[in-house]
């Protein structure tokens, strides 16, 4: 029955997982225009604001991407022993909890967002942008994030596999 | 509400969530929007989005994904092999043989990279199947590399000192210094262990085998330089104060770059691949500081640590005896929980303590690291054993045991560092 959402949605993730990917390149080049601008003596304003913004959005792109992939840590000391039926539940438990809190922060992230544009705040740095521009990368991706919570968990409900049968889980490095 | 309530509810409803397998950064967000609910009357939403975008958005925190980074690219080139080929002829002559490859190939490799459970893969892929094949004890083959794997937190670079760093606000490039010492000093304690284990048994595992004549030294020299040269780069232009941390660790993907193009191991495919690799690790890391960060907030508004820290002064306990205490509570807690997530969860509370102490935050910072790493290597959760456990495909209790000499060795090597703070202070207060 979930088909075709099911492959949209899973787009979805990656495409921000890329996004994200593409933030990471971005924060280096930043950073290496500020050692290198530095080196010739020319001071470029607001490289290291636009750095900070970069990682964010590198961190808040990935969220629902590394969610699928199995990539965010939890104990599963417990889980792994429990008999599968058991298991089930707990983990349709795990996902309430985490569509719940992952929406909350979704909904708080974007107010902030919208609050900045609203009153036009600017970053305080040598930057002064716009803050709610860096910032709606945020709300994005922890939309996202809620959008891929709420997703496993009706996945679960519906007793269909999880989410993380993808491929591209490798061995997580610590 | 009085203070052992709120200590109850707190402690209740985070280990209900993490033992349930709620993932631990969203753990961490559910125990801080309780305790705010319950404790203050601030709009508790409007608090978690400030707080969560500062800490996103910081500058100090732009060097951990490029680290990271810099360790998924040199994962894939063929340094694995080099560092066994390059370090052989220079080996395999002391007490013990090459095992000492294992403990030195790891104390290198830590120096590129932050992460344990990397290092371990990292050393173990080329020297497991060579040590098998000429004969050393398993339990030692495994034993070591557990062991040596946790200076990857150790040795700069370090996620955990960057997590720490960032977490009471102290300097990266200070901490990553003064993680030099110590871990060099680790490194030597292991093979000193793994050379006195071979005289004990006049070297009856050793293989016996003619000197590499001086050529062949050369040559593995020669093999080894690109990454001493990439670790010199990035390490002394922290130590110059030429660059910061972020800036050393762009240095270090550069020169990962270069490094794995020259040995023809770069391809768009590895490229990807440790990009992505990267971006999910940094991700993970990046969401439970974000948690941490807004638990952080609520704990200073319930109170607590202020508290917590008022009573570990009325109680006038040595400095000696809370460092044991501490000791054993991470090790309790490190058989439950990974590095980072023990760090990150426990700074809120442990910071004011410790500072009230007076104990210095880098010093402590370094400790922090070797005692959240000898968690790394004792079940039932612990990260250099799950690699291992891949890799060599023994059971968990047959590498914690194989692991225990070097266990033991860390607690040495942390009595030593309380009684010479010196160790881990020197360099940095020289620079």
């Amino acid at each position: 029955m979930f088909g075709a959402l099911d492959r949209l949605l899973n787009r979805l993730y990656s495409a921000c997982g890329y996004l994200a990917a593409g933030f990471l390149i971005a924060l280096m080049l930043l950073v290496l225009g500020s050692i290198l601008t530095r080196l010739v003596g020319i001071y470029v304003g607001g490289l290291t604001e636009f750095s900070g913004y970069a990682m964010a959005a590198a961190s808040y792109f990935a969220l629902a991407y590394t969610f699928r992939a199995g990539g965010h840590i939890r104990v599963t000391m417990l889980i792994n022993r429990m008999s599968p039926g058991l298991r089930r539940q707990v983990e349709r438990f795990c996902l309430v909890v985490a569509t719940g809190l992952t929406a909350y922060l979704a909904y708080y992230m974007s107010q902030l967002t919208y609050f900045s544009w609203k009153f036009e705040e600017r970053s305080e740095g040598a930057d002064a942008i716009l803050v709610w521009i860096p910032q709606s990368a945020a709300a994005l991706g922890s939309i996202v994030l809620a959008v891929c919570a709420a997703h496993a968990l009706v996945r679960a409900l519906a007793g269909a596999p999880p989410l993380e049968a993808d491929g591209d889980n490798a061995a997580a490095v610590e | 509400m009085d203070q052992v309530l709120l200590i109850s509810v707190i402690l209740v409803v985070l280990f209900f969530l993490l033992g349930s397998g709620v993932w631990v950064a969203v753990s961490l967000l559910g125990v801080a929007v309780i305790a705010m609910e319950l404790f203050t009357s601030r709009p508790v939403g409007d608090a978690m989005a400030t707080t969560i975008w500062g800490t996103a958005s910081s500058w100090t925190l732009a060097a951990l994904p490029l680290f990271v980074w810099m360790g998924e690219i040199l994962f894939r080139t063929n340094l694995s092999e080099n560092l066994f080929k390059g370090l052989t002829p220079w080996m395999h002559r002391l007490p013990g043989g090459l095992l000492h490859v294992n403990i030195a190939g790891s104390a290198i490799f830590a120096a590129i990279s932050g992460s344990s459970a990397a290092t371990v893969a990292t050393v173990g892929k080329m020297s497991i199947p060579e040590l098998r094949k000429r004969g050393y004890p398993e339990s030692m083959i495994v034993g070591t590399l557990a062991g040596a794997g946790t200076l990857g937190l150790l040795i700069p670079p370090s996620i955990i000192l960057i997590i720490y760093g960032v977490a009471v606000s102290e300097s990266i490039a200070k901490l990553f210094i003064a993680g030099i010492l110590p871990g060099i000093m680790l490194a030597i304690l292991f093979m000193g262990y793994v050379g006195l284990r071979s005289i004990a048994r006049r070297g009856a595992e050793d293989e016996a085998v003619e000197p590499y004549p001086w050529a062949e030294k050369l040559r593995g020299a020669l093999l080894l330089l690109p990454v001493v040269a990439l670790i010199l780069a990035v390490m002394g232009s922290i130590y110059t104060g030429i660059a910061t941390a972020t800036e050393a660790a762009v240095l270090g993907v550069v020169g990962a770059l270069l490094l794995s193009a020259l040995q023809g191991s770069l391809s768009l495919e590895t490229f990807k691949t440790s990009l992505l690799g990267a971006t999910r690790t940094s991700c993970m890391i990046a969401f439970i500081l974000a948690g941490s960060s807004f638990l952080s907030l609520a704990m200073g508004f319930t109170g607590l640590p202020r508290g917590l820290a008022a009573l570990i002064v009325d109680m006038e306990l040595s400095p000696a005896v809370l460092i044991v205490v501490l000791t054993l509570f991470y090790i309790v807690l490190g058989c439950f929980l990974d590095g980072i997530s023990s760090v990150v969860l426990t700074m809120a509370v442990i910071e004011p303590m410790v500072r009230q102490a007076g104990f210095d935050m880098i010093w402590f910072g370094i400790y922090l690291t070797v005692v959240v790493e000898m968690a790394q290597i004792t079940p039932p959760v612990g990260f250099n054993l799950f690699v291992l456990q891949g890799m060599t495909g023994k059971d968990m209790a047959y590498i914690a045991r194989a692991a225990l000499p070097m266990f033991l060795i860390m607690n040495l090597a942390v009595a030593l560092l309380y009684l010479f703070p010196e160790i881990a202070t020197a360099l940095p207060a020289a620079m």
